[in-house]
């Protein structure tokens, strides 16, 4: 694999969940009736020191693209390669180029200290000795962790174990990391540090950093390589500020000086078609612009006689849940 | 150097660090059991209790044997025969129980799906997970032993090395059948009915605390289909001087379990690796 190579690449991938076979059905029942296909012939590829985060709804297919990653599942058809391994078949190669961060603390062994939960995953990797003590320690210490190292885990916090987590996905020294919503189980303002620290240890290191979350701000924030699933397709697959000129339509705040300026506002507004979802309150008029070709300039031009009455007006960025939830609405709608 | 040499050197770098990636080594066992120690020694009332749940049922055989002297089925000792089969029940059941025990506590805390992430060879798992419990199982054995030589079992320690090379064997028929049962757990998510249903046949088809001569013709037959059978009463014939009347001699009994771990042990594997390959297609190897 050459420097330009991407760590990740994914070539047309496709999953199909079938229902258990009637015989399976004997050994555990299972709700499915029916073929579900989790992805439908994905592509993207992630190259060394790239973020690339994974968005969309539950059942949107994320899971199911990091478990092929790791080889927990397999693909219908297509393929999924690490650092040039097929993901199918040289699983075992695979899974020592990645570090992998599940979404819930309990994969830890609770009752082991960080060191030993570190040292138990490191010899699985193949280390020992004098190499595998000053990798934990290097890696706690990158995490922020090497004054609890002899700490049990179940007496850590959620965010100390988020940590340790991620201590764990680095100490192999992997090329790429797999962070399945590393945040889901801690607070905000550890999610902020957890994210702030995994920004500069794949900057560090130059690793190829998948990463999903929930949490849209969180997402955002990483200013990253957006994989944006709905439904096993790709909605998106870029630039995040990219996204927002190719889907992102403004909001406009415009505070009057008296309520009935800004309900005879709100009829022009809707009369005029340039805006969407226009409210009021409180002598505010609310609305999101039509389309990304429709300017304030348009919006003042329609307000017509009582543009007098405005005394502020402000461009809001929509949040990107907003943006994305359009996305998904419109993809129903056609 | 041409970009044809290139090309190979890289391959073969490629093969052999793929090699490497799929080489068990004694390191991972190590992590392995070390992991089970410090798991188990976190609650000590518990392991304890444990323990004494195992080796006290030989004080029911004492009493027993106070009572029923001697049989043709037991031999002229019952206490000694019931001690050696209680011992070797105790081993076998380690070995049994252990990997099928170990892989369902892992996915009932979660921690399964960070085992099969690790670059360890899947069909290396079960003899590493399985460990410990072989040797809590040889722990509770020896205590069995020493119980019963301290309340007067007498034993021929003239088969002491013999009776190793079938505990050693019947420890292996014994992981293979937990492998199976692993199989079954990876789609089922359960495995206790299967190996509760086994051991308790086991132990009853194989005579441990009476001799399988008690039994009526047809359970017999089935008997000689549990390597328990062979091993717990091979033993007797090893270490005591009137084993009774149902007797298996040490050569029969290691014939047999070498042919039964050779079979076993291979399907077990491919079961236990057909499963996993199952479960992957299927995305169900860590659902609950």
């Amino acid at each position: 694999m050459s420097a330009r190579d991407p760590s990740i690449a994914v070539k047309d991938l496709t999953k199909i969940y079938d229902p258990s076979p009637t015989w399976m059905k004997l050994l555990v029942r299972s709700n499915v009736t029916s073929s579900v296909v989790a992805l439908d012939g994905i592509n993207f590829e992630v190259g060394p020191g790239e973020i690339c985060a994974v968005v969309g709804p539950n059942g949107a297919g994320k899971t199911t693209t990091f478990r092929i990653l790791l080889g927990l599942t397999t693909p219908t058809s297509g393929t999924a390669t690490v650092t040039g391994y097929d993901a199918q078949h040289e699983s075992v190669a695979v899974r020592r180029m990645v570090g992998w961060m599940p979404g819930q603390d309990v994969s830890l062994l609770m009752r082991l200290t960080c060191t030993e939960n570190l040292r138990f995953h490191g010899r699985l990797q193949g280390l020992k000795g004098p190499d595998l003590k000053a990798r934990i320690a290097d890696a706690l210490a990158k995490v922020g962790l090497a004054h609890a190292a002899e700490y049990s885990v179940f007496a850590l916090s959620s965010g100390m174990r988020a940590r340790l987590q991620l201590a764990r996905a680095l100490v192999h020294s992997p090329k790429v990391l797999i962070l399945d919503e590393p945040t889901g189980a801690i607070d905000p303002v550890a999610a902020h540090e957890l994210l702030g620290l995994i920004i500069s240890i794949v900057e560090e290191e130059r690793l190829a950093c998948m990463i999903s979350s929930h949490r849209l701000e969180e997402i955002e924030a990483l200013h990253s390589h957006v994989v944006l699933l709905d439904k096993g397709r790709i909605r998106y697959d870029g630039d995040l500020d990219e996204l927002r000129t190719i889907a992102d339509r403004q909001q406009l705040d415009i505070r009057f000086a008296t309520n009935e300026g800004a309900r005879q506002a709100r009829k022009l507004i809707e009369a005029s078609g340039l805006g969407e979802s226009v409210s009021v309150e409180d002598a505010m008029v609310t609305t999101v612009l039509s389309s990304s070709d429709t300017t304030v300039g348009d919006v003042l031009a329609a307000l017509e006689s009582v543009v007098p009455e405005v005394v502020h007006l402000q461009e809001v960025q929509r949040p990107l849940r907003d943006v994305l939830a359009d996305m998904y609405r419109e993809d129903q709608q056609s | 150097m041409s970009a044809d040499t290139k090309d190979r050197s890289k391959a073969r770098g490629r093969r052999r660090k793929r090699r490497s990636a799929n080489r068990p080594t004694p390191s991972i066992a190590v992590a392995f059991l070390r992991m089970d120690i410090i798991e188990d020694i976190s609650y000590p009332m518990s392991l304890v209790l444990s323990e004494l749940g195992t080796v006290l049922p030989i004080l029911v055989s004492f009493f027993i044997g106070e009572l029923v002297g001697s049989t043709v089925a037991t031999g002229n000792d019952y206490f000694t025969f019931a001690v050696l089969g209680l011992a070797v029940t105790a081993v076998l059941q380690g070995a049994l129980g252990g990997f099928g025990g170990s892989l369902q506590r892992a996915l009932n805390r979660g921690t399964l799906e960070t085992l099969l992430v690790e670059p360890v060879p899947w069909t290396f798992l079960p003899f590493a997970m399985n460990l410990w419990r072989i040797m809590m199982g040889v722990l509770e054995g020896g205590l069995i032993l020493a119980l019963g030589a301290v309340l007067g079992a007498d034993y021929n320690l003239s088969g002491a090395g013999a009776f190793l090379v079938l505990l050693l064997l019947g420890v292996l028929a014994n992981t293979a059948i937990g492998i199976i049962s692993a199989a079954i757990l990876v789609l089922s998510k359960r495995s206790k009915p299967f190996l509760t249903l086994y051991g308790m046949a086991a132990s009853l088809l194989a005579g441990s605390v009476f001799g399988v001569s008690q039994l009526p013709d047809w359970l017999q037959t089935l008997s000689w289909a549990i390597p328990h059978t062979y091993v717990i009463n091979a033993s007797r014939a090893v270490l005591m001087d009137d084993p009774g009347s149902f007797v298996i001699p040490f050569d029969t009994a290691v014939l047999a379990l070498a042919i039964f771990n050779v079979v076993v042990m291979t399907l077990g594997l491919w079961l236990f690796s057909r499963s996993l390959e199952y479960g992957r297609k299927m995305g169900m190897l860590s659902g609950y």
